[in-house]
């Protein structure tokens, strides 16, 4: 059974309606992306499932268990974490305490369990942020502080990462060291769920697309076969004149 | 670097055992009845401070109605005194539960606004208050306000006495300095700060933003609680117009003039306010004044507060020597 099960999920904000009923079933144990134009709804998604927005109607199930409408922090250490679209930390304290405050709050560690990072230091060296420690983070360049986005993640000790447009602002090396990162979370025992306008990086790292436009789910399987679909052609390039 | 550390951590250690011998010696320097009592009224202002300081320097929450909370503190002791024959001691913890219970509630709409608008709320709040406290008869007074004893005696010592008085309020300050670095030190420091960079941040790495606002409102209130009761006992009269928002507004600027991050802010800002006037001669309208353009001067200049520009002229200082 997958972790996180999304059934007739529907946002409405006033008159709009941001989700129409989606229903999209995430394993804990693969790359999982979501693509669709521009107000497709895709960040409205995460919003709702991490408890940002309470939904209109639908279920989000974790874990076999509800948790439609919960605080977004109960929904946090419940192992479900994201990142926001735009770059976000504490801009006032250092690298180490931006990561620190996520190692102390989060899932907590079950009994026994083998720990995956023992401090924020090796967190902050995984993604490639070593020798930074010090540094305020609201100083550091856009790249880093994506990296320390992630960092931030981690260090709450996810089950899931849901990844709003990780690569959104970085140029081609900085996003294929992303992807490198990204590729290497399912084997530390994390599932990813991510949304980009990246094609090409969509494509390599996602084991699944699903295609969200106008709040629904118009197609969902392997990226070659997703993006070749006419539907999804359709979507992004404009029907037939 | 570590000896760095080190150094800094030493320099720490050298400062505060400075900051505490002179304020332990400080009677005996001669300082006369009006200095010595305008040091206890910085005291008893210095403890509601720490609590503002730390509502605000490090959750971000700021509040221009906080004498409010000094004057719950203040009307429950005088009241539980007036009413029950309540003395001091009897009467703290529940100036103390009283004082944060009540600023927890006001803090429940910070939950929903923040900023600027709930600066307004704490200003309504304020003057809400004054106005009940006013028209609240012979149960608060009116105008006029209540009549407070003396604190009882413990070991034979006389509170009446200025120099006895101010040795407890140093005391009560001694903690309250304690149990705010505490606070900063800590975890539940860290996640104040993370409240305050970025809230939306904290909650999705999981912290109860929430609790932790009420918590935090509810600490500060407690210490205006302590403040509260020991300037009822100080003054032996309590009215009305101590509580009101130009108190409240004085309070604000203490801790802004100070600064509220680092942990002698809020005693700095206290001590400025206090004494400045008093060692410039200067009257009332001059000195309020001369607030307005210090503060400005701050917030322009010094955006961390006096205490943080000490800080850094040190730094600097130092710096300048090791070339």
């Amino acid at each position: 059974m997958a972790a996180l099960e999304i059934a007739g999920l529907r946002k409405e904000f006033g008159g709009v309606i941001a989700l129409a009923g989606v229903d999209i079933s995430i394993e804990s144990d693969k790359i999982v992306g979501i693509i669709g134009p521009n107000g497709s709804g895709k960040t409205t998604l995460f919003n709702v499932v991490a408890g940002v927005h309470k939904p209109t109607a639908g279920r989000v199930t974790w874990q076999g268990k509800d948790i439609t409408g919960k605080s977004a922090y109960r929904i946090a250490r419940a192992g479900l974490v994201r990142t926001f679209q735009q770059a976000m930390s504490y801009p006032g304290l250092s690298v180490r305490e931006n990561v620190r405050i996520a190692c102390e709050h989060g899932r907590r560690r079950e009994h026994g369990s083998k720990q995956k990072w023992s401090s924020p230091e090796e967190i902050l060296d995984f993604v490639g942020l070593r020798g930074l420690e010090d540094a305020l983070a609201g100083s550091m360049p856009f790249g880093n502080l994506r990296r320390l986005g992630v960092a931030v993640a981690l260090g709450a000790n996810p089950i899931l990462l849901l990844l709003d447009e990780p690569a959104a602002g970085l140029n081609d090396s900085e996003t294929s060291e992303l992807s490198q990162l990204i590729l290497q979370f399912p084997k530390l025992g994390i599932g990813i769920c991510l949304i980009d306008h990246d094609m090409y990086l969509m494509g390599t790292l996602c084991e699944r697309l699903v295609v969200l436009n106008f709040g629904t789910k118009i197609a969902e399987g392997p990226p070659d076969l997703v993006l070749n679909d006419p539907k999804v052609a359709e979507v992004y390039l404009g029907g037939e004149i | 670097m570590a000896a760095s550390a080190e150094n800094s951590s030493k320099e720490k250690i050298v400062a505060a055992v400075a900051i505490g011998l002179f304020l332990v010696i400080f009677p005996w320097l001669n300082p006369g009845y009006r200095y010595l009592s305008l040091a206890i009224t910085t005291g008893i202002t210095a403890i509601a401070l720490y609590g503002l300081g730390l509502q605000f320097g490090q959750a971000g929450i700021m509040s221009v109605g906080h004498a409010a909370f000094i004057g719950v503190g203040a009307y429950t002791a005088a009241i539980l005194s007036g009413n029950v024959g309540a003395g001091f001691w009897v009467a703290l913890p529940f100036s103390i539960l009283l004082s944060a219970f009540i600023a927890g509630l006001v803090g429940l709409p910070s939950l929903r606004v923040s900023g600027q608008h709930y600066i307004i709320i704490t200003f309504c709040f304020c003057a809400l208050l004054n106005i009940a406290l006013t028209n609240g008869g012979a149960f608060t007074g009116g105008a006029t306000g209540l009549d407070v004893g003396s604190i009882d005696r413990i070991f034979e010592i006389n509170f009446d006495q200025l120099r006895n008085a101010y040795y407890l309020v140093i005391l009560a300050l001694f903690i309250c300095v304690v149990v705010i670095y505490l606070i900063i030190n800590s975890s539940y420091g860290r996640t104040l700060n993370a409240i305050r960079e970025n809230e939306p941040l904290a909650r999705a790495v999981g912290i109860n933003a929430n609790l932790h606002k009420i918590g935090v409102l509810m600490v500060s209130g407690a210490l205006a609680g302590v403040a509260g009761i020991l300037q009822a006992y100080y003054l032996h009269h309590i009215s009305p117009a101590l509580y009101g928002p130009f108190p409240s507004l004085y309070l604000a600027l203490m801790v802004m003039l100070g600064g509220a991050r680092l942990i002698y802010g809020p005693l700095v800002g206290a001590i400025i306010v206090n004494f400045l006037p008093e060692i410039m001669r200067l009257d009332p309208i001059d000195s309020r004044i001369a607030y307005g353009v210090g503060l400005l001067i701050v917030i322009l200049l010094l955006p961390g507060g006096v205490s943080a520009g000490l800080f850094g002229a040190y730094r600097w200082l130092m710096s300048k020597r090791q070339q």
